[in-house]
């Protein structure tokens, strides 16, 4: 860490563990997960806000991880796209974006898994014009979102609220 | 990006902050940071201390009033906003626009308060502010005072918000029997254009009308288009003719989303598009606008 800048200590539960760390108080909350705490679902894609590969859930809630400074997820709790898996097994959403084909080189994967996942919390009979609604904070340059789009619908048919929640 | 050097501060109280923003240093509220984490990555702004104002629960209420106002905390989020029972009650349209603010990431995070005191002219709620008459209730040191919209909005990116002050809550009047509120946009990039009309609708004529333009340094009234609209039959005729002169005496800008000559052009179209859509909620009926 350079000399001289102003650090925070903080505590943050990422993934149900608690961590506690001294960081750089302008270090953003995308660098914090990726290179202190080795997590590397979440993306840097635009790094201006814009692509949502950042995206994690904090206190339960979606949020561009690089539009965070580190400090001001001390006390918070943090989900990134590594909490979806139980121990391996893969959740319904990444099943079914398995089976639909919903990613070609997957850099917006974990953002738009993290998505999704929160649109149906919110919304588990989402139509397809919510889905591509609930996804406007996430770009995929790849598939043109069809397969992701599909892949969504699928999970969500039939699911309860807890079970679109995995 | 790597963010220059800044320090990071959260007071437990709103008094604190106060504090904290007039200490001398060179201080921001920092709520969101869908607006103000951005434009310090860009070193476009350069402050040394953040002051994260984003948990005081003092900034957080939506708190309804015995003469059918409501107090917004500034802290308020666009979701939270949209999802208030209270607020989609009494002001349904501006529920509806923080509902489709930006993205669903952006929505859990920024805040009305932040939305106004950035004063971006592509951003959504001043010309609301404006054209609902609200008022905007201040903290600072010296206390505290409240502005109406009309006074608040200064110029690009400016607020009448002074040094080691915080906006602390908006209080929107009712909105009144029978008033009805329309909203159009034009997206090219970002917002090219955008109005708000607010329209009662008395036996087929318009009985009074206001109407802001908002993809501007100031959220613009425009009286005469007013003056023109009250006593007008509510068709889409007479309000093509009334909104014409929408753009009259306004300077616009050009950027890499639209030139000025298109804006200058759109405006008099959002401004009918808006009013028309609050003669149809007339129309339709229900209770609000």
């Amino acid at each position: 860490m350079a000399e001289g800048q102003p650090i925070c200590d903080i505590e943050v539960t990422v993934n149900g563990r608690l961590h506690s760390r001294t960081v750089p108080a302008r270090q953003l909350l995308i660098y914090f997960l990726r290179d202190e705490l080795g997590l590397r679902g979440p993306k840097v894609g635009c790094d201006t806000g814009h692509c949502g590969a950042c995206t994690v859930s904090y206190d339960g809630r979606t949020i561009k991880s690089c539009l965070m400074l580190a400090p001001q997820a001390d006390g918070a709790e943090i989900e990134t796209v590594e909490s979806l898996a139980d121990d391996g097994e893969l959740s319904t959403l990444q099943q079914a974006f398995t089976e639909h084909h919903a990613l070609q080189c997957g850099y917006c994967t974990s953002g738009v898994l993290m998505s999704a996942r929160f649109l149906l919390e919110r919304n588990p009979d989402a139509s397809d014009e919510e889905i591509r609604e609930g996804l406007g904070g996430n770009i995929c340059r790849c598939t043109g979102y069809m397969n992701i789009v599909a892949a969504i619908r699928s999970a969500a048919q039939g699911a309860t609220p807890e079970e679109a929640r995995r | 990006m790597l963010l220059a050097p800044v320090d990071y501060y959260r007071p437990t109280s709103l008094a604190e902050a106060v504090d904290a923003l007039s200490d001398g240093v060179d201080a921001r509220p920092l709520a969101g940071g869908q607006s103000l984490v951005s434009l310090l990555k860009m070193r476009a702004l350069q402050v040394d201390l953040l002051v994260d104002i984003s948990r005081l629960s003092e900034l957080q209420r939506i708190e309804p009033r015995d003469d059918g106002s409501v107090e917004i905390g500034a802290g308020v989020t666009y979701d939270v906003l949209a999802r208030s029972e209270l607020l989609r009650r009494l002001h349904p349209r501006l529920c509806r626009v923080a509902s489709f603010t930006v993205d669903a990431q952006v929505r859990n995070r920024g805040t009305f308060g932040g939305n106004l005191c950035h004063n971006d002219p592509i951003n959504d709620f001043p010309p609301l502010a404006v054209a609902l008459d609200a008022t905007l209730h201040l903290t600072g040191r010296d206390g505290e005072r409240d502005l109406p919209a009309s006074e608040f909005f200064t110029g690009y990116f400016a607020t009448a918000t002074g040094p080691g002050e915080v906006l602390r809550s908006v209080t929107l009047p009712p909105l009144g029997a029978g008033y009805r509120v329309g909203y159009s946009d034009v997206e090219i990039g970002e917002a090219a254009a955008r109005a708000v009309a607010v329209v009662k609708v008395a036996d087929g004529r318009i009985a009074d009308a206001r109407v802001v333009l908002g993809c501007l340094p100031v959220p613009e009234r425009r009286p005469e288009v007013e003056a023109a609209l009250r006593g007008t039959p509510a068709t889409a005729e007479a309000v093509v003719e009334a909104t014409r002169p929408a753009a009259e005496g306004l300077e616009f800008l050009t950027d890499a989303d639209a030139s000025a000559d298109y804006r200058r052009a759109v405006a008099p179209v959002v401004a009918k598009r808006a009013v028309m859509e609050a003669i149809e909620a007339s129309e339709q009926g229900g209770e609000h606008g």
